[in-house]
């Protein structure tokens, strides 16, 4: 991953680190993590999962630089729980959730990235619901779990927008899942999107038990239903009709906007 | 361009939403395994896990999780030493029947969710005890807050409700 990153990038650890470490390209990236870890107690919750308190920006530079890993996780299970200093308050703060629109400007490694830092951030929110129920005392600040799932989904969208997007370009297939039209027992059409199997479909006995066509005897049935959602529609529009005119009658001045 | 190698796999892990109301677990569809197949991996994966405190006594070296149904001990284990960089020695899986027993206003049964409970024995002799997350904190309320008015308006109401003290703990009942 190193290697694929030609353009190099000089990163700002947090707002606490006023130098910034530049690295050659001769340098290992190794060694680099290794020079670092004495900063390792400063670098508590560097990385932030909710935006605005993000203290983690990375600054693309001129030259030949390597990109930087720093967050050497070291805690263990200790990032389950929140930090000491938050146990047993009340209102503890927390930042915005990401948007999609601060997403799309991320690269595909600082999502990946962020998945995990949300990740934890929602196993930690877990741990602490349930402790709470646990020892029936309120959960501290229980907005941040509805913000890390809204910024996981926004996370998901803009992946998958991305995924689409290359899938296009490079075989135009719009869709990841191939699927097709099919007509089911009671005559409806719907799009059935294929599943994998190891053996053929006309060896499939599960498979072929669901008919992918509709039988005689449903035929006129069909169209039943069809003048029935006719039938529908049309009492749908006189009744509206009856209420337009009715309001009519009674407000004549007031103006109706074509629906 | 990694995004190029992962599309031939992962065409197939696609994501059905399940409805309104329930929490937005996605439902994966996994490309089917078959001998000689390369070994799946999931990118960003959904699943969360929750450390509980062990309701009954646990070895000092167990953890205990609450984890989704679809995951396994192998599961576990991944997750654990990848993502958190826990060394990991055994996992224990079993599923908590959740119960159905209860009744609500309508009669109707109630079912309370079935979940997967893991217990995670950890490697190379480390400990593990479930911190206390919510001691008692003195808090000071900030001065001309809300929190403050009110804390003083309880204080003085339970003075006016106390008796006088001159009567030495005798309750009024007593007619002097």
């Amino acid at each position: 991953m190193a290697a694929s990153s030609s353009v190099g990038r000089v990163l700002t650890l947090c707002k606490q680190f006023q130098n910034v470490i530049r690295i050659s390209s001769s340098i290992n990236t190794q060694h680099c993590s290794t020079t670092l870890i004495k900063y390792q107690p400063l670098l508590y919750r560097e990385k932030s999962p909710l935006a605005a308190l993000s203290g983690y920006s990375p600054v693309s530079s001129v030259g030949q630089c390597r990109a930087l890993h720093t967050t050497i996780n070291r805690r263990g299970l200790e990032e389950f729980f929140d930090l000491p200093e938050n146990w047993g308050e009340t209102n503890v703060k927390s930042g915005a959730p990401w948007t999609a629109k601060q997403l799309r400007t991320k690269s595909n490694e600082d999502l990946h990235k962020l998945w995990y830092v949300l990740l934890k951030e929602k196993n930690l929110l877990l741990t602490l619901e349930q402790e709470a129920r646990r020892q029936r005392v309120q959960m501290p600040s229980p907005e941040r779990s509805k913000k890390v799932e809204r910024s996981m989904i926004r996370l998901e969208t803009v992946v998958k927008e991305r995924e689409t997007a290359l899938r296009l370009l490079q075989t135009g297939q719009e869709k990841a899942r191939p699927g097709a039209w099919r007509r089911n027992i009671f005559g409806y059409v719907y799009w059935y999107r294929f599943k994998e199997y190891a053996i053929p479909w006309h060896m499939n006995r599960r498979y072929k038990r669901k008919r992918f066509f509709t039988p005689k005897f449903v035929q006129p049935h069909i169209r039943l239903r069809i003048e029935q959602h006719l039938r529908e529609k049309a009492r749908k529009a006189t009744l509206d009709k009856k209420t337009q005119s009715i309001l009519k009658e009674k407000f004549p001045h007031v103006k109706v906007s074509a629906s | 361009m990694t995004t190029l190698k992962r599309l031939q796999n992962n065409y197939l892990i696609s994501y059905v939403s399940k409805p309104v109301g329930a929490m937005p677990v996605t439902r994966l569809l996994y490309p089917l395994f078959q001998l000689g197949n390369p070994q799946l991996r999931i990118l960003r994966p959904n699943w969360f896990l929750t450390l509980v405190r062990p309701g009954k006594e646990q070895p000092p070296d167990t953890v205990q999780f609450r984890i989704p149904m679809e995951m396994t001990k192998c599961d576990v284990k991944n997750y654990l030493e990848k993502i958190y960089n826990v060394p990991v020695g055994a996992v224990r899986t079993r599923i908590q029947f959740g119960s159905n027993k209860k009744r609500n206003h309508l009669n109707q049964k109630v079912k309370q969710p079935d979940y997967k409970v893991a217990y995670v024995q950890l490697a190379q002799g480390q400990t593990f005890t479930f911190p206390d997350i919510f001691p008692e904190k003195e808090r000071m309320p900030a001065e001309g807050s809300m929190e403050e008015m009110q804390e003083k308006f309880m204080e003085d109401e339970k003075q006016r409700q106390k008796l006088d003290p001159r009567r030495g703990g005798v309750t009024e009942w007593f007619g002097l």
